[in-house]
């Protein structure tokens, strides 16, 4: 299979993503190989074969039977039969539900992310220029004020999607710290509410898409739990980065 | 893949196809996975997080993520029962981690052993028994301090500061155990 290896370290590299021992920067350079080198990716899995017998072979065990209608109920509804902006309205739902059952979040943050859905469509009409195609994949590793932490995003553009890592960011249970991206004139978008402890993907709304570039200044707020309130300004900036294509 | 007519490539093929259904769309598909898979899963989420209500919740991220991400699996590539307890397994780790619950010693061999086996025999799911004994065997060959560092970041969570900080060892040290043991595991495994 890989016997004649030319590139052990590489192999490696990706068992020890699988043991998921890896964080910070090499965290970040590990998931844009997984992303863009399908040979990377056939390793990853090669080594999720090989250690996934370490988890499995705990006996079997017969979850509570309510566990099924909570995941029936964050999946639904898979159809809605409106089109427009009734569709666009069950499919942000739609994704809302999801992502307060996927996270198990708050109410609160569920508040801030019907905010943040909400505001999407201004966006669109803010922005002209589809996403380019065939872009670098982004990265940052944002690190936190006086703490050692870091938060670690990558945005895949094709997929409009970023996830962010802020395992370690722990709540204060006041406050809550929300991501934005800055744009040319200095404006904020926000991206999401950021969950601590969370890996989460967020889906980016194609007309923010734009903004988010090589060099892009990305910026991490204290806000009040569930996020900014719509028209209120941006809470303290307590981390900054900048996007990398890598 | 070999393909034959024994119930455990049967199930297997079952669930290849029925994750296939669910990356187009099909919610009575997910059921199907669910119903087949979710014992094993859940076995998967307690072992790790050691809490029922933690790993309820873990096991219901895994299905709404498979909704979402069904598309990814590649059947070619992978065993769609190690794709998913793989998935199991960083979901549960991702809330082992969020709950500072990180376990960076020794992670007991039997920990999910003293749970009464209540599921249906998912065991035919898993079509390669002898495979799996093998990565045992291969497990049990690597020295004590390397099986623990590998249990511990696999089944307990812990990064490469954390399992070098438990076993008092340097940063660097850790890392050229583990890869050493990775090599060996690979070469044992692959039948080198």
């Amino acid at each position: 299979m890989t016997q004649s290896d030319p590139l052990p370290e590489y192999d490696l590299l990706a068992g020890e993503f699988v043991l998921g021992l890896l964080e910070g920067d090499d965290l970040l350079r590990v998931r844009g190989l997984l992303a863009r080198d399908p040979d990377f990716a056939e390793r990853v899995l090669q080594w999720e074969e090989r250690l996934a017998p370490l988890v499995a072979d705990a006996p079997a065990r017969e979850p509570p039977a309510a566990i099924w209608p909570r995941i029936e109920a964050a999946i639904a509804p898979s159809r809605d039969p409106e089109d427009g902006a009734g569709a666009e309205l069950v499919t942000l739902r739609r994704r809302l539900a999801r992502w307060r059952l996927t996270a198990g979040f708050s109410a609160a943050l569920a508040a801030s992310l019907a905010l943040l859905l909400v505001a999407g469509p201004l966006w669109r009409q803010a922005s002209d220029a589809p996403p380019p195609r065939e872009s670098p994949l982004l990265a940052a590793s944002i690190p936190i004020a006086d703490t050692p932490l870091r938060l670690a995003l990558t945005y895949v553009p094709e997929r409009d999607q970023l996830s962010v890592s802020a395992a370690g960011l722990a709540s204060d249970g006041v406050h809550d710290h929300e991501l934005w991206v800055v744009d040319g004139e200095g404006g904020l978008h926000s991206l999401g509410v950021v969950a601590p402890g969370e890996e989460a993907r967020f889906a980016v709304d194609p007309a923010l898409a734009p903004a988010l570039h090589e060099g892009a200044r990305l910026v991490l707020t204290r806000e009040p739990l569930g996020g900014h309130s719509e028209g209120e300004e941006a809470g303290p900036v307590v981390a900054e980065g900048h996007f990398t294509a890598i | 893949m070999s393909v034959g007519a024994d119930p455990a490539s049967a199930a297997r093929e079952a669930l290849v196809a029925a994750i296939g259904r669910v990356a187009a769309g099909e919610r009575a598909a997910l059921e199907q996975v669910y119903r087949a898979t979710s014992a094993k899963l859940f076995a998967i989420c307690l072992r790790i997080l050691d809490d029922s209500r933690e790993a309820e919740d873990a096991l219901q991220d895994v299905y709404v993520d498979l909704w979402k991400s069904a598309g990814r699996y590649d059947a070619r590539r992978a065993s769609p029962i190690s794709w998913l307890a793989c998935m199991a397994r960083n979901r549960a780790v991702d809330r082992l981690r969020a709950g500072g619950k990180v376990r960076a010693g020794a992670v007991p061999e039997e920990a999910a052993h003293h749970l009464a086996d209540t599921g249906p025999a998912a065991d035919d799911l898993i079509e390669t028994e002898q495979r799996n004994a093998r990565i045992h065997a291969c497990i049990d060959e690597l020295e004590t301090r390397q099986r623990e560092a590998v249990r511990s970041a696999f089944i307990g969570g812990a990064t490469y500061r954390e399992v070098a900080q438990a076993q008092g060892v340097p940063l660097g040290t850790m890392k050229s155990w583990i890869r050493r043991a990775l090599a060996r595991l690979r070469n044992c495994i692959e039948g080198a």
